[in-house]
């Protein structure tokens, strides 16, 4: 019986739409991980998942201007990113409530104009919770190029960054372009946001950045260790969660999100455990 | 005389209404020990900070190692990192994950584009050294987020120790260390300007310890009061002009 179901599994990943949606998912896991890693360390988790919600107003733009919706989401993301960098950094109000401020607006103007259009109207879950069934070869490819844009990023400024997340005085003194490379990690950060959209979903994206890296600060020590982990733990969690829901049919986004979930409790758990160990063992003189 | 490692001329600063530093002006030669000294809001944490280029000041000149500060506070790398900074409050953030040898290691790099396993034996030989030199290599394994006030002042010591420098710029560095630490802390500034040839600048509280060990004095309350030796800007007058009557009045009471 196992066997059988086993067998059904191996058999739909030979399916090249099985096999890409499982690429789409190994990548924005890995992506979203390494980014994620430096997204919540500097506190933009929620700014992240501001510009998911908001991605569903650059798509109804696209399609009431009759634009294909994924040329326009990319450029639209990065110039809200940045938009909205420049007023957080503008206005003396809390980050959060503007954000809340920003994308529940944004998200009520987005659903009022795919209101004109009709044959949207049954695709709105689509948008929402993503279809990473319907990843297609040249989406493989951005992502790819994504991929090895922001490890290329990471990896050539490893030490900025750290230096930056830790204390930005010092990272001035030091000559890090602060600003610079603020705007740089922005871009970044809403590019991917916008490629992963279309298999994730504008709802279920904030998990892919903020869940495993929050699973990685919990079990390393290391700076280093904590973003390859958390890069690592995004792409086991996307191949987990595919093959869990090709094995009972369940919708493959949030079957992702929800492993995610299962690894970052494991891991509070293991932490949990770690920090207990000192105190339980017999004390050495 | 040897080419001066700091010029500024005229810095002034403004933060938010008022003028926190007006119109000062100093040099440091490579070698010395120079001490700010001055009451809390006298603008001390500012005139280092517009001197790094973290503050943007209104107007003056700041020249490093014969290269001056852009007004936008750049400077070249190379100068940078001939440049050791230890800020008054290391306040950080303590989810962060970084262990002790990682953060003095970044003391080490260079900043710019640089793959990140560049370097590994050297960087870890410097990162020996300097923890080694502030009695600290037992920490490396640690997370800096559970040091001790104390053990963290050491640790930042070993970030900026831990490449050559010219300039080494201490926000109150000595406060958070106990007797024995000062005295160490001290014997250690004082082996880096005479055997390295660093040009310190330091702001400090401990006006005996700075009668002792640094050999000039800025005294300043927004403006510059008076510069030059202990002994001759030390005195009563003076620092009853920076820090008022009652201060000077406490101390010779002490």
């Amino acid at each position: 019986m196992i066997q059988a179901e086993f067998t059904r599994v191996i058999e739909l990943f030979q399916l090249p739409f099985m096999q890409r949606a499982l690429m789409g998912g190994i990548l924005t896991g890995l992506i979203g991980g390494l980014l994620g890693s430096f997204t919540i360390l500097r506190q933009l988790s929620f700014f992240s998942d501001a510009l998911g919600h908001s991605a569903l107003l650059g798509i109804s733009i696209g399609l009431l201007l009759g634009f294909n919706p994924s040329w326009v989401l990319l450029p639209f993301a990065v110039l809200f990113a940045l938009g909205v960098t420049y007023f957080l950094e503008r206005t003396h109000l809390w980050t959060d409530a503007l954000l809340n401020i920003i994308y529940s607006s944004s998200l009520a103007v987005g659903i009022i104009l795919l209101s004109f259009r009709d044959e949207y109207k049954g695709g709105i879950s689509n948008l929402l919770f993503g279809d990473i069934l319907a990843v297609q070869t040249a989406d493989l490819i951005f992502s790819t190029v994504l991929l090895g844009v922001c490890a290329g990023f990471i990896g050539l400024t490893l030490r900025s960054q750290m230096l930056l997340t830790l204390h930005e005085p010092m990272a001035i003194a030091r000559g890090v372009a602060v600003s610079a490379q603020r705007t740089a990690f922005i871009v970044l950060l809403s590019l991917v946001v916008g490629v992963s959209i279309k298999a994730i979903g504008v709802l279920l994206i904030g998990a892919f950045v903020v869940i495993p890296a929050c699973a990685a600060r919990l079990l390393s020590r290391k700076f280093t260790h904590y973003i390859l982990i958390s890069a690592g733990l995004g792409a086991l969690s996307a191949i987990v969660g595919m093959i869990l829901s090709a094995l009972f049919d369940l919708p493959s986004g949030p079957s992702i999100v929800v492993v995610q979930l299962g690894i970052f409790l494991l891991a509070l758990l293991i932490s949990t455990v770690r920090a207990l160990a000192p105190s339980t063992s017999p004390i050495k003189n | 005389m040897n080419e001066p490692v700091l010029v500024v001329n005229g810095l002034t600063v403004r933060r938010e209404t008022h003028l926190a530093v007006q119109n000062v002006s100093f040099s440091l030669q490579p070698g010395t020990d120079t001490a700010i000294i001055g009451p809390n809001g006298a603008g001390k944490s500012t005139l280092i900070q517009a001197v790094l280029g973290i503050l943007p000041r209104q107007s003056g000149k700041v020249i490093v190692l014969g290269h001056s500060l852009s007004p936008k506070g750049y400077l070249p790398t190379e100068v940078r990192q001939h440049i050791a900074y230890l800020p008054q409050n290391f306040l950080f953030d303590r989810r962060v994950p970084i262990t002790v040898s990682e953060l003095v290691g970044l003391g080490w790099d260079r900043v710019g584009l640089q793959l990140p396993w560049v370097g590994r034996r050297s960087r870890h030989h410097a990162v020996r050294q300097a923890l080694t030199q502030v009695d600290g290599w037992h920490l490396r394994e640690q997370l800096v987020s559970g040091l001790s006030g104390g053990e963290t002042k050491r640790v930042l010591l070993a970030y900026c120790l831990v490449r050559p420098r010219s300039l080494l710029i201490l926000d109150e560095a000595q406060a958070g260390l106990d007797a024995l630490g000062g005295a160490e802390f001290y014997r250690l500034l004082y082996q880096l300007k005479q055997e390295q040839g660093w040009a310190i600048l330091q702001i400090s509280h401990d006006l005996d310890m700075v009668r002792c060990s640094c050999d000039r004095v800025l005294c300043m309350n927004r403006m510059l009061l008076c510069q030059g030796t202990p002994d001759h800007t030390l005195t009563t007058e003076n620092l009853s002009l920076a820090y008022g009557s009652e201060f000077v009045r406490y101390r010779h009471s002490c």
